[in-house]
């Protein structure tokens, strides 16, 4: 990194040394699981001249998800939207509001097509073209439909963005759908949650503004790092599922001493997202729902969170058998090793013994063979 | 012999020095000390620190027994094979006593008292085998009589002690209790008939303890014909023994073998045989499936092929001729085929057909050395205390 | 030589003895081949169970309390399997029914495992442990009487101080289940006892007690019976309340039922058990082998040993007749 180029920022984010910000640019990396090196060249674009603009839109949500976002401290929300990114819409945030908002909204679509990243939160309603849900006398749909096409990356920020959330809860009332469903064909990386960790979506943008390109997403758009695995196989009190120490009710013995919840409901094992490892609110270990008690409920989860009631035991999802099962018949064929080299040996001694037997006996002579022993009368 | 008078009295002296008085049998020159005697010496130490070892461990410790095994060589070949071998007193016994055939007196004395050494043998193995050796007495005053152990358990107790009682003249005569002699002679037919009747119910017996077990033994020996394959395998085997020893301490002792006496004895094994035969047959052919399992070429039916070949089939085609009943080499060669096939058949039917459940199940077994250390020491008892007693109690009577 | 009246009445008199001994009498629980009054088990599903050894751990502590199957005095914490490598002891490594564990959680796997109650590419749970057959081998072949089965519940529980340490019950049982403690110098027989020292004072067994899905659970035999014929009878995806803990509960699981195995285990092999299982994949995959009839295994048993009074009366007739034939030829010679 130019000495130059991070001196003209360094006033902008705080004095912070070059040294420190570097460590934080690892760190951030090793998060996103990236090779060494790759906190370098993070470094190099945030220091970057220009600042990467963002369109936050919100729709169908309950700002649970901002306000995740507003609970990050790494960076900052004030060194985040001021020093690394130019947020240029953002219904929460926005100093401005009203006719003024959307036209720097509209400028800023106009000035950066192609390069700007769209987040988006709250679910889409589609019923009756949509009515359910309209900022400044557009429907949601319609908005979306006039951003989306012009942005450089998509980002669907939560649950409800991701697959509908609790707004399409229950019997969906206003036909509400994730952004992925609305825009098929398009690459949309989701951070499903409810909220989810902030760092899920701070990770991802920077990842982009650094390689520009998304991280490996999987089938549901989910970035690998944080939706790779259930919750079930990273989570701290997994050894007491293996081992069946089980909270059977709140309050109980066990549940005080922090067994698993499985029994309460815990949708962990269907889960995926990456809650046991980063918890929330960095405030330490074990600072999820289940760290501090409750059974979770797979926010994340379409087809769980908001479907699955919250004490119904979840379906535990592809749990390959660990190895401290044994065998039910490990069924072996033939003859086990001890029993063959016992009969080799006890045949093979008979088979000795006759043959010694037979060969030395059979052909002798005996001297007295047609005597009649007369000396056996009764004594 | 050392006069202990002045340590036990002139009572206990007197009846030490009779039953060490050895004149008698000098005849038959035996020596004491010998290598063979050492070796045999060596063998029941060994297999006493591996009692003690196994009476304070546990037998987890001392052997190679598992859930998937609970049986092995102790019981296949010590209790199933020691009790098979010990056939002959009962035979023999009830040849003389019941019987009337005089001509087997002479080898009586010998016969019952090997029969007693192969029980002890057999008693002395199953308190090492099980887990509680001192409560053994628990399984006599059970009356648990649905339990085919509890069977064997009173007859061996009973028989044991008729054989004792059985053996007890020689005994008394030595040491000039002629009194108790007498009174035991007079009830010997009574006795003999009860030992008759015990051996005949528990040589079955042990055939019916696997009863229980028809898909864990296999189909090549489990049958509802097993109790009675035992007796006759027994029968076999218990007349090719006191052939054997018969011909054996003549061989090693100044002792003439009676040869009608054996060829009897010879008869006796082949008609035996004969029957077995017929009945190993009749099952072969009265179970489906069966002979194709005994001749495909597998492991069990290979090991019941050489059990039957070497114990059944050659000894019956080759005591069919009078060239070889007559002749004691020739018979002593039969005698060994028989030990051997049916040793050979307690241990398929304790080992070898009873591999399938556990092998599938993941299990393994082979005896561990402190197994095979007792089960050595156990026969090498037996030979030594044979030895002892033809040395110092009037064993073959014909010769004073 | 004659006999004389001594040996003639000593014969008789133990000859009769065990005569008296010999005669039938099977009226007793252990030979009996119908269900108990008030007979108990246990059902387990296994398309229900999510291998979580719940039961595992539970059994095994519950029965360290007095009366249990694992109690010893002067224990202060359950037996522990520790044998495997880097364990010191902490924690219990339960692989295999052993003198130290009565009920064990084991698994089918067969090629990638990937799917639940496959046969094929799949996995299943089993739970192994007594299954308190109706008849029960091992309680008919012990020498002692340490195995006996309760004539009204119908649980087939151990004596400790009868039993000698023979091990005939592990060859007996078709099942392999008797485990035996082998690194002791005072051995016990350990099996599942169906939690006696709880049934008997109203509550159920600790494995159906602490099974969290309801894969396991316990009640009468006659209603285990009819509630895994109904299971059977529903199709695979259809939803269905399952009972947790008990057959009659109230707290129930709501489940999609999976495709099973068109058989209930346990009600005629060997005679009947009292526990009874329904599975995804064939019972033979699980270790129950497939040549085990219907007939109870003592039935083999006594059919030998009902003809034992007549062999005594035979040879002591025949060996008398045989001695008098025999030596009237010779007068009475000594």
């Amino acid at each position: 990194m130019e000495t130059d180029a991070f001196s003209a920022v360094r006033e902008q984010l705080g004095g912070i040394s070059r040294r420190d910000f570097i460590k934080f640019c690892t760190v951030l990396a090793a998060g996103l699981g990236l090779p060494l090196g790759a906190g370098e060249q993070i470094a190099q674009a945030v220091v970057s001249a220009r600042r990467p603009p963002v369109i936050w839109l919100s729709f169908q949500e309950c700002t649970g998800c901002v306000e995740s976002l507003l609970r990050s401290n790494h960076p900052s929300l004030e060194h985040l939207i001021l020093d690394l990114i130019s947020l240029d819409y953002s219904e929460t945030l926005s100093a401005a509001s009203g006719h003024q908002a959307e036209a720097a909204k509209a400028a800023s679509i106009q000035e950066n097509k192609g390069k700007f990243i769209l987040v988006v939160d709250g679910a889409i309603p589609t019923k009756d073209k949509g009515i359910y849900c309209k900022i400044g006398g557009k429907t949601a749909l319609e908005i979306l439909n006039e951003t989306a096409p012009h942005a450089g990356a998509i980002i669907a920020m939560g649950s409800c963005a991701s697959w509908g959330g609790v707004a399409a809860a229950g019997s969906n009332p206003t036909e509400a759908k994730g952004i992925p469903e609305l825009l098929p064909g398009k690459k949309v990386v989701t951070i499903p949650g409810c909220p989810p960790n902030p760092y899920n979506l701070l990770s991802t943008v920077l990842y982009y503004l650094t390689f520009n390109k998304l991280p490996e997403l999987d089938e549901k758009g989910r970035p690998k790092f944080a939706y790779g695995r259930i919750i079930h196989e990273n989570c701290e009190r997994r050894p007491h599922f293996d081992a069946g120490r089980f909270a059977m009710q709140f309050g109980d013995e066990m549940h005080r001493r922090g067994g698993c919840l499985y029994k309460l409901g815990c949708k962990g094992p269907e889960t995926y997202a990456n809650c046991p490892s980063i918890g929330f609110g960095e405030t330490g270990v074990g600072t999820w729902p289940v760290g501090v008690g409750h059974p979770c409920f797979g926010c994340s989860e379409k087809g769980v969170g908001f479907n699955t009631p919250l004490y119904t035991l979840a379906n535990v999802k592809d749990l390959t058998p660990p190895v401290f099962f044994s065998e039910a018949f490990p069924n072996t064929p033939g003859v086990s090793s001890g029993i063959k080299s016992l009969a080799m040996g006890a045949g093979g001694l008979v088979v000795g013994a006759a043959g010694a037997a037979v060969l030395t006996g059979m052909g002798k002579k005996d001297e007295g063979e047609n005597e009649k022993d007369s000396s056996h009368k009764e004594g | 012999m050392m006069d202990l008078t002045n340590y036990i009295g002139p009572k206990y002296n007197d009846f030490v020095q009779k039953l060490m008085d050895d004149r008698q049998t000098k005849y038959l020159g035996i020596k004491l000390i010998t290598p063979f005697t050492l070796v045999l010496v060596a063998l029941i130490a060994a297999a006493v620190v591996v009692a003690l070892y196994r009476l304070a461990f546990g037998i987890g410790a001392a052997s190679n027994l598992s859930d998937a095994w609970p049986w092995g060589l102790w019981i296949s070949f010590d209790v199933l094979g020691g009790v098979c071998m010990a056939a002959g007193g009962f035979l023999i016994a009830g040849a003389v006593y019941i019987m009337g055939l005089e001509k087997y007196h002479c080898v009586a004395r010998a016969a019952i008292l090997n029969a007693f050494f192969g029980y002890l043998l057999a008693a002395i193995s199953i308190c090492m085998d099980i887990g509680r050796s001192v409560v053994i007495w628990k399984a006599l005053i059970s009356s648990q009589i649905n339990s085919i152990m509890f069977i064997v358990a009173i007859h061996v107790v009973l028989y044991t002690s008729t054989l004792a009682t059985e053996s007890s003249p020689m005994f008394f005569e030595k040491v000039g209790w002629d009194g108790a002699r007498n009174k035991v002679s007079r009830c010997m037919v009574g006795v003999a008939l009860f030992g008759v009747l015990l051996s005949l119910l528990h040589q079955s017996s042990l055939g019916a303890v696997y009863l229980i077990a028809p898909g864990k033994l296999s189909p090549i020996w489990y049958s509802q014909w097993i109790p009675y394959c035992f007796l006759l395998s027994a029968i076999m085997l218990g007349l090719s023994m006191v052939s054997f020893e018969t011909i054996l301490t003549g061989k090693v002792w100044n002792h003439p073998p009676p040869r009608d006496v054996l060829s009897g004895l010879g008869r006796g094994t082949l008609i035996a045989g004969i029957l077995y035969f017929a009945l190993k047959v009749y099952i072969l052919l009265d179970t489906p499936g069966l002979v194709n399992m005994v001749f495909d070429g597998g492991f069990l039916g290979n090991m019941y092929l050489l059990e039957m070949a070497v114990g059944v089939v050659l000894p019956i085609v080759l005591l069919s001729f009078k060239a070889v009943r007559n002749n004691i080499h020739r018979l002593f060669a039969v005698d060994i085929l028989v030990i051997s096939g049916v040793l050979l058949n307690r241990l398929n039917v304790g080992i070898f057909g009873v591999q399938e459940f556990a092998t599938r199940s993941g299990g393994d077994y082979f005896p561990s050395a402190m197994e095979w250390t007792l089960t050595l020491g156990m026969i090498a008892f037996a030979i030594l205390g044979f030895k002892l007693c033809a040395k110092y109690l009037n064993l073959f009577p014909q010769h004073h | 030589m004659p006999i004389s009246r001594r040996d003639l009445l000593k014969g008789a008199a133990s000859g009769g003895l065990l005569l008296a001994s010999g005669l039938p009498t099977s009226a007793n629980a252990t030979m009996s081949t119908k269900l108990p009054p008030n007979a108990v088990g246990l059902l387990y599903d296994a398309t229900l169970c999510i291998g979580c050894k719940s039961c595992v751990v539970n059994c095994k502590t519950k029965n360290c309390e007095p009366g249990g199957a694992l109690y010893q005095e002067g224990m202060t914490k359950p037996p522990y399997e520790t044998k495997g490598p880097g364990n010191s002891g902490q924690w219990d490594e339960t692989q295999e029914l052993t003198g130290k564990t009565l009920s064990v959680i084991k698994v089918y796997k067969n090629g990638t495992c990937q799917t639940k109650d496959a046969e094929v590419n799949g996995y299943s749970f089993f739970k192994q442990q007594c299954m308190h057959c109706i008849t029960p081998a091992c309680a008919s072949v012990c020498p002692g009487g340490a195995f006996r089965k309760d004539p009204d519940n119908g649980s087939v529980y151990y004596i400790a101080s009868k039993c000698i340490g023979c091990r005939y019950c592990q060859l007996a049982c078709p099942f392999g289940l008797p485990r035996y403690e082998w690194d002791r110098a005072w051995p016990e027989v350990r099996k599942c006892q169906l939690c006696r020292h709880r049934t008997t004072k109203g509550g159920i067994t600790a494995c159906a007690e602490f099974c969290p899905t309801g894969a396991t659970i316990f009640g009468r035999v006659t209603d285990l019976r009819e509630e895994a014929q109904r299971r059977l009878a529903l199709k695979p995806g259809d939803e269905y309340q399952f009972p947790i803990q008990t057959v009659h509960s109230r707290d129930r699981q709501p489940r999609k039922v999976a495709k099973y195995v068109p058989k209930v285990y346990g009600l005629t092999e060997v005679g009947g058990t009292q526990n009874i299982l329904l599975s995804g994949v064939s019972f033979e995959h699980l270790g129950f082998r497939p040549y085990l009839k219907n007939q109870a295994l003592p039935e083999l048993t006594w059919h030998y040993i009902a003809k034992i009074p007549w062999v005594f009366a035979g040879v002591f007739i025949g060996g008398t007749a045989i001695y008098k034939i025999t030596h009237r030829k010779e007068g009475d010679k000594p």
